[in-house]
């Protein structure tokens, strides 16, 4: 049953993209293009877990406020003569799917401080641009934020 | 409006001078491709500025440039896994 | 009123693209120069996009642009992680 919830989300998903490509013209090419796109997508990347609109709306603005904090902190300390930067690696266990594990590390390399690079053995590695931070706090906050985006 | 537009798509367009400078120095290959993903971001922005000042079915372009840019990304990758078609993650 | 938004909102966007090529330049190893690229550009590109939406003469130029802007955060996040793992194989943190 979620994998159909899943599946024809995607679909839903197609549908807007046409419509907002085409201006909501050419809707005869659509009604090929958009059963085709949705066919390929589901074939190469099969829908496990429908993602749920509301908690990913209600993580929108805090994502956006926090990728703008990030943009002026790392202009900051490029424009800083100074160049206050002391960079790091961190490695923390996560708990969230495949899918789920990729859109944190998206997330995280556009927060502040922060840029993932995959995993090590189920373990997120996280660049940080100054190891001195609690940056582990932030990731899991965010990891529970995506959580209940998607389940 | 329309110059002030233009004006920010060269200056943007200069300012891109400085990718290509880190493309040349690289030293790593991901240095280079980092430089090459600012410029795929700043050509977007380009276009989307001459978009506002010319015509607005420029914003296509702009679509496919940033779809290019991710799509290059994923080629880079590819080509410098140990079998140069791998998954980047696998040991 | 709109012009001034666009005007405001374009200029910062001007400002975060150029730190991000400052950074690029200045930032001494791989890794941060990444974090520079997919940060301050992405930042940059979303204050050029809000303030040429002030421009737009139709709700569906609006959209488009949204959706420009929403591919290019994706990318953006995927395309990171992509170039940090591939200099990883490389060089071990």
């Amino acid at each position: 049953m979620k994998k159909h919830a899943a599946s024809a989300r995607r679909v839903i998903f197609f549908l807007v993209l046409w419509f907002v490509l085409s201006e909501g013209e050419a809707l005869l090419v659509g009604a090929a293009a958009v059963p085709a796109a949705s066919w390929l997508s589901l074939r190469l990347l099969p829908a496990t877990r429908p993602i749920h609109l509301l908690p990913l709306l209600a993580m929108t603005p805090n994502f956006l406020w926090r990728s703008l904090l990030g943009g002026l902190d790392v202009g900051r300390r490029a424009l800083d003569p100074r160049m206050p930067i002391n960079p790091g690696w961190i490695r923390l266990p996560v708990d969230l799917p495949d899918g789920g594990r990729v859109a944190l590390g998206g997330e995280l390399s556009l927060m502040p401080g922060t840029l993932a690079a995959g995993t090590d053995r189920g373990r997120l590695l996280v660049h940080v641009l100054d190891k001195d931070q609690d940056h582990a706090r932030m990731i899991r906050i965010e990891e529970r934020r995506l959580g209940s985006v998607s389940g | 409006m329309t110059s002030w537009l233009i004006s920010l798509a060269v200056l943007l367009l200069l300012s891109l001078g400085g990718a290509l400078w880190r493309v040349w120095r690289g030293p790593e290959p991901a240095d280079r491709m980092i430089a090459a993903q600012l410029i795929g971001t700043g050509g977007v922005g380009i276009v989307l500025l001459l978009a506002a000042a010319t015509d607005w079915s420029m914003i296509d372009v702009a679509l496919v440039l940033a779809l290019l840019a991710a799509v290059a990304a994923v080629a880079f990758a590819k080509a410098q896994s140990a079998d140069s078609v791998g998954d980047p993650e696998e040991e | 009123m709109a012009d001034v938004v666009t005007y405001f909102m374009t200029a910062l966007g001007l400002g975060f693209y150029l730190a991000g090529t400052v950074a690029v330049i200045r930032f001494p190893d791989t890794y941060s120069r990444l974090h520079a690229l997919t940060k301050a550009d992405n930042v940059g590109l979303g204050f050029l996009i809000v303030g040429i939406a002030f421009q737009a003469d139709s709700w569906m130029v609006v959209a488009r642009l949204a959706l420009v802007w929403g591919l290019a955060l994706m990318a953006a996040g995927i395309t990171a992680q992509l170039i940090a793992r591939t200099a990883l194989q490389r060089q071990s943190p």
